[in-house]
């Protein structure tokens, strides 16, 4: 089936994509391993459906597409957790950076008389 | 030269230029050092900060007020012989005696912070509002509650050199009051409690937080990133 081709060609171009993409060094091993194994895993489902829905049968799960948008659902909210977590860290480094400019800057009074 | 050369006033100010002069004016009837950290304002807050003769620590971008009363903190700890640290709002709600008492009670009972509290006594003048969702925090918080506090987001505070060495506040928003408290709570710090009074005036009303904003301290404490430790 063409959707087949499609898939598999979807999964590798993502996994040499995210393997190409150097520079964020803390990017954690086992994020890449993970991924890995998902678009292996995305492959393998779009070349053999059937052996997807014997999985989802043993687990209980009507469909195997069924079974591969649970996994999606589950996926997507680990990402946008790590994003958010991610986007947290960041946040603070920029912060850190403006308090270090606004030190440098600070401005001590001229004087004036207390409280008038 | 005052009574108090050691205590160094700390004034997060976001868009504040209407009061802020005013504020600063009467604190420094009492306190020497009063340092405004102007969070990015958009207004003619800064100006109005040098007119009153605080010393001012400018965000080059807008950050948070907890980003802004660590920047604060950090000025001030940087200052040969500060020894007391006070975390004041820009919006006059808070009382300069409340924190003449609150220092008192620093200098002689062993305590490293005292922290303000607005539930002794009559608390009729709080917004209801306002009074239930404190008493919420307070009540989901067994932190706060096993430390004794009763108002855990109160801006008014006051600590030793101990408190402002260790301080490090990572959440930049408004959730930096749950923050300090689980400081207090890790670090081992002696903490008590001071009665205030918060004039609440139609201008800080205004200026307050919102109800809804409640919901993204929740958020923000349960996800706290423990990256930046």
């Amino acid at each position: 089936m063409l959707i087949q081709y499609v898939l598999v060609a979807a999964s590798i171009g993502l996994l040499v994509l995210f393997l190409r993409r150097r520079g964020s060094a803390r990017t954690a091993a086992g994020t890449k391993l993970a991924f890995v194994l998902f678009v292996l895993f995305g492959a393998y489902a779009a070349l053999r459906p059937g052996d997807v829905s014997v999985v989802a049968g043993w687990l209980g799960v009507g469909r195997g597409t069924d079974l591969l948008l649970y996994a999606l659902v589950v996926v997507f909210t680990f990402a946008t957790l790590n994003i958010y977590l991610r986007f947290k860290e960041l946040e603070l480094r920029y912060a850190r950076l403006a308090r270090a400019i606004a030190l440098e800057a600070a401005e001590p009074p001229s004087h004036v008389p207390p409280g008038d | 030269m005052s009574d108090w050369p050691d205590v160094w006033l700390i004034v997060p100010v976001f868009n504040e230029a209407q009061v802020i002069g005013e504020v600063v004016r009467n604190a420094r009837k009492t306190f020497d050092h009063v340092v405004c950290v102007d969070d990015g304002s958009r207004d003619g807050s800064a100006v109005e900060i040098r007119a009153a003769g605080a010393h001012l620590v400018r965000h080059p971008v807008n950050l948070g007020q907890g980003a802004a009363l660590q920047t604060g903190v950090e000025y001030a700890r940087a200052q040969p012989g500060a020894r007391y640290f006070v975390t004041f709002d820009a919006d006059g709600q808070h009382q300069v005696d409340d924190v003449v008492a609150m220092l008192g009670r620093l200098k002689s009972e062993d305590v490293d912070i005292v922290v303000g509290t607005r539930f002794h006594g009559d608390t009729s003048h709080i917004p209801w509002i306002k009074r239930l969702i404190l008493k919420t925090v307070v009540l989901l918080s067994p932190r706060t509650r096993r430390l004794g506090l009763t108002d855990a987001h109160n801006g008014l505070r006051v600590f030793n050199r101990t408190v402002a060495e260790q301080l490090n506040i990572t959440l930049n928003g408004m959730s930096h009051a749950s923050e300090i408290v689980e400081m207090i709570d890790r670090r081992g710090w002696r903490v008590a409690e001071e009665p205030v009074t918060i004039l609440y005036t139609d201008y800080s009303m205004a200026k307050g937080q919102s109800v809804i904003n409640g919901v993204n301290i929740v958020f923000e404490t349960m996800l706290k990133s423990r990256a930046g430790h």
